[in-house]
């Protein structure tokens, strides 16, 4: 804990890059939100997703040094705090809807379980062995891949199937979210509210991606959009490891064995 | 302690400024208009921080900076119309930004490592996210609706 607080220090003066995210952020902000119309629905494509996009085409570019890139990582750290706070300050005004809220709330956060109904199967049925498990038992995010390695250990096929979804879930979660989260609320018949909730998965980049294109298309919403996606994804971070290590997990465990064993037959 | 909430201030600064420009250009809110809201964030952030390292307790900094935000915005407090007034002038979206542009910047660190995945791990790690999520919408709808709420 105290090497990761010693590890801000001094990144202030990497003038590099701030330099280059200011110069991102007013540019990608300038371009501004296109949308491009799919069927009843849109894909929005927000200043955002360019900004993750041009940093990483940057970082392959002369312009980034490692330095940056190490650099940036607590920093972004930084960023979700700002974002949590000016959530908490949305949440504040309007907390008797979130208390009023409460049972979708919690309840919702058993969604995440959907992932091992739909994606296990399919990777089952790809040809994946116990990666399986680690891969699709959740999101994949820090606490389940502290999850996993304690389990099964770091260099188990459990342990590569969590890295896997770590690291996809790294470079493409947050634009992925995004993309899907105002396509699916604009297509389907469900409530931006409940796709708001579904934004809090336990990553604040991830929550900010979806929330932040479920705002786009529904700017009316915005407040309660936010609420209710900081809401949810506090409860995640505080529910989440727990759900993964006694539901989640054996539960994946049980549809694998189920499902291999008839493959066997 | 005293080192590092230094640090800390001038990287929300930094990050401050950042946002206050994107905000403008984004969202058409003078950055003069902005610069209040934005302090008030960067306060709740520090108070945050400085809870967590005085609180000998294993409570995460973020969790303490939501509880602030969330206690000095509700209707009881005294100056919290202020603090929903000036904080109203900071777009979600234009705090993203940034936080995403530094993100793409350090996953170039992870770029080798994705590229190595293969496809039927991105089909299901794609599938994974899309479980999470629509599971969730699905629940909750289920049950807003059943609360008439929606």
């Amino acid at each position: 804990m105290k090497q990761e607080e010693n590890s801000i220090i001094g990144i202030w003066k990497d003038w590099r890059l701030h330099a280059l995210v200011f110069i991102v952020v007013v540019l990608t902000e300038f371009i501004g939100t296109f949308s491009i119309p799919v069927g009843p629905g849109v894909i929005l494509l927000l200043p955002m997703l360019y900004a993750l996009i041009i940093g990483l085409i940057l970082y392959f570019t002369p312009a980034v040094k490692e330095k940056q890139a190490k650099n940036a990582e607590p920093i972004i750290v930084l960023g979700v705090s700002l974002l949590l706070a000016k959530i908490g300050v949305v949440i504040g005004p309007s907390l008797p809807e979130v208390i009023a809220a409460g049972p979708a709330l919690l309840l919702q956060e058993l969604g995440n379980l959907g992932t091992i109904f739909i994606a296990l199967p399919v990777a089952i049925w790809l040809g994946m062995r116990r990666e399986a498990i680690g891969m699709t038992h959740s999101i994949g995010r820090e606490p389940n891949v502290g999850l996993i390695m304690d389990k099964y250990g770091i260099s188990s096929p459990e342990g590569r199937g969590v890295m896997a979804m770590y690291i996809f879930g790294t470079v493409f979660g947050a634009v992925f979210l995004g993309l899907i989260a105002g396509l699916l609320a604009t297509i389907t018949p469900l409530s931006p509210l409940s796709f708001a909730m579904a934004s809090g998965v336990g990553s604040g980049s991830m929550m900010a991606a979806a929330s932040g294109s479920l705002i786009a298309a529904f700017p009316e919403l915005e407040n309660q959009i936010i609420a209710f996606a900081g809401a949810s994804n506090l409860l995640s971070l505080s529910t989440g490891l727990w759900i993964s290590l006694f539901i989640a997990l054996p539960l994946t465990e049980k549809i694998y064995a189920l499902m291999t064993r008839n493959k066997q037959d | 302690m005293l080192k590092n909430i230094q640090e800390w201030t001038l990287l929300l600064v930094i990050l401050g400024i950042t946002g206050v420009f994107g905000n403008s250009l984004g969202y058409d809110v003078l950055p003069l208009t902005a610069v209040p809201g934005m302090i008030v964030l960067i306060l709740i952030c520090l108070a945050g921080f400085i809870l967590h390292d005085l609180i000998p307790i294993n409570f995460p900094s973020i969790a303490y900076i939501s509880i602030i935000g969330v206690l000095v915005s509700m209707p009881w407090m005294p100056g919290s119309d202020m603090v929903i007034k000036w904080t109203n002038e900071i777009e979600l979206l234009a705090l993203t930004t940034p936080i995403l542009a530094y993100a793409g910047i350090a996953i170039g660190r992870s770029w080798t490592d994705f590229v190595k995945l293969g496809w039927k791990t991105i089909i299901v790690a794609s599938l994974v996210m899309l479980g999470t999520f629509l599971g969730s919408a699905i629940i909750a709808e289920i049950i807003l609706r059943a609360q008439g709420i929606i």
